[in-house]
């Protein structure tokens, strides 16, 4: 599988709310649906409030 | 020859009386300052130059010095009106007199200054600058550059000394949201003749290393002013519009907007503005990621919602119908239950008219019943005689009747025709 970046991530995300939002998604469907667009706002969540320490090490680096 | 002769002292004096002759006004000159350097008592020395506009080669030069007790008044004056300290590398309008010292030679002393040149100068040259970013088409090219989401890798331009970048750094990595920020300096001199090709230097190594970052910061620590001519300079400006990732400017400059301000994608006042701008984007991420979720769990409960109002109308139907039917049902078996008792007492009325009808037949035609109407029966020996070959002369028969028996002797003994008839029936 690809690698989830904040923006592909982003954008799987508002496609699914808009699947949601149109109303015509079916009900089994939609329980797989919530299930992804919950661990795709999970990712984002962390992406901004959790300090990679990989990547300050990263920066921390440069010289 | 020799009694012709001057020393150089008497040379030099005749120079600087014919100077103060011919030039005892004061004179108010343009000129680009250079080489500014105070000194301990307060004098202020320096170097007044004019540039071939088209070359930037100094076409004149003069010595110039500012005496204290004028320097000290001058400065803050100049100071306040501009914005910007008296230093190297201005554009100058001062009024100065002209002397001549026979140790020292040709020098311009500083009375006063006309700061309104100053500034026009600098807008000026800004504006010239600008227009030629406009003509090379890159004025607004950072400006044009979207800030990724999340904007929170900030490569850092500043002098690690410098309080403003503490500030910055204080600020963005306390926030009160607790967003993430990685932040990486990229020190260089942010004051002075070298700050320019220092600034250059840094946005290079940035441009080096541009995946790892979101955005860059310029900033410099607030304090007193400082020269802002790197800040305008041509050099830094291109390197800044052209730059891939968004730059945020915060110099540090409440007075006017630098040239690097204007070709930067967003221009903050202070370091601690540039922070307060990238917590602000950071939090405006994190809202946009809250509304998406808010959005998904309201549409997927009113989902949720119909689907159970749906069963819900759906069993309650079942039930409405079930008892319906039950209902339906339970009236037909009582009716099949009515109708059944109905059938079953007609049909022992029936039953029982058919009894009583069969009961009058019976009576009808019980022996008593036929006697009664006329009819005897004959009985020989005590049995009923039903035919004549029964019978023979001076048997002794019993005729029975309503109301009773005659006892007779046979005399004589007929048969009938129909004798045949008789026996049978």
């Amino acid at each position: 599988m690809e690698k989830l970046t904040y923006n592909s991530a982003k954008k799987e995300l508002e496609t699914i709310v808009l699947a949601i939002e149109s109303g015509e998604m079916d009900v089994d469907l939609l329980t797989e649906k919530v299930k992804r667009a919950s661990q795709l706002i999970a990712f984002c969540k962390e992406k901004l409030t959790k300090t990679e320490k990989e990547l300050q090490k990263i920066l921390d680096d440069i010289v | 020859m020799f009694d012709k002769s001057l020393s150089l002292t008497e040379l030099n004096y005749r120079v600087r009386d014919a100077i103060r002759d011919h030039l005892p006004d004061t004179y108010w000159i343009r000129a680009e300052t250079s080489d500014v350097r105070p000194n301990r008592n307060g004098h202020c020395y320096l170097e007044f130059i004019e540039k071939d506009p088209a070359r930037q080669a100094i076409v004149a030069k003069a010595r110039g010095v500012i005496w204290s007790g004028v320097f000290q008044m001058l400065s803050v004056y100049f100071e306040q009106e501009t914005g910007q300290p008296f230093t190297s590398g201005i554009n100058v309008l001062v009024r100065v007199s002209v002397d001549f010292h026979e140790l020292y030679g040709y020098s311009l002393s500083v009375t006063d200054i006309d700061p309104s040149f100053t500034l026009g100068e600098i807008a000026r040259q800004r504006q010239l600058v600008l227009k030629q970013l406009e003509e090379e088409g890159v004025l607004t090219l950072n400006k044009e550059l979207t800030l990724p989401e999340p904007a929170n890798r900030i490569a850092v331009i500043s002098s690690p000394t410098a309080a403003g970048y503490e500030d910055f750094r204080d600020q963005l990595l306390k926030n009160q949201a607790r967003l993430v920020f990685y932040t990486k300096l990229f020190p260089a001199i942010m004051q002075g003749d070298r700050s320019e090709g220092s600034v250059i230097a840094a946005l290079e190594k940035i441009f080096h290393y541009k995946e790892l970052f979101d955005a860059v910061a310029i900033i410099r620590g607030g304090g007193a002013t400082s020269d802002l001519s790197c800040f305008d300079s041509y050099g830094v400006a291109v390197h800044v519009a052209q730059f891939p990732l968004p730059v945020v400017s915060g110099i540090g400059h409440e007075r006017d907007v630098t040239v690097l301000d204007m070709v930067a994608h967003t221009r903050a006042k202070t370091p601690t503005a540039v922070a307060e701008f990238f917590i602000n984007d950071g939090w405006k991420t994190f809202s946009d990621l809250i509304g998406l979720q808010d959005r998904m769990v309201s549409a997927s409960e009113a989902i949720a919602m119909k689907e159970q109002n749906l069963l819900f109308s759906l069993s309650k139907e079942v039930v409405h119908q079930s008892m319906r039917l039950l209902q339906k049902e339970t009236a037909g078996t009582q009716q099949v239950t009515a109708t059944m008792g109905h059938a079953l007492k007609q049909h022992l009325l029936q039953q029982s008219h058919l009894i009583e009808k069969r009961e009058q037949f019976v009576q009808m035609v019980s022996p008593q019943n036929v006697l009664r109407r006329g009819y005897t029966l004959t009985l020989k020996d005590g049995k009923i005689v039903t035919s004549m070959q029964d019978l023979g002369v001076d048997d002794t028969i019993e005729t029975r009747f309503r109301d009773g028996i005659s006892v007779s002797r046979i005399t004589g003994l007929r048969t009938s025709d129909n004798s045949q008839e008789k026996k049978q029936s």
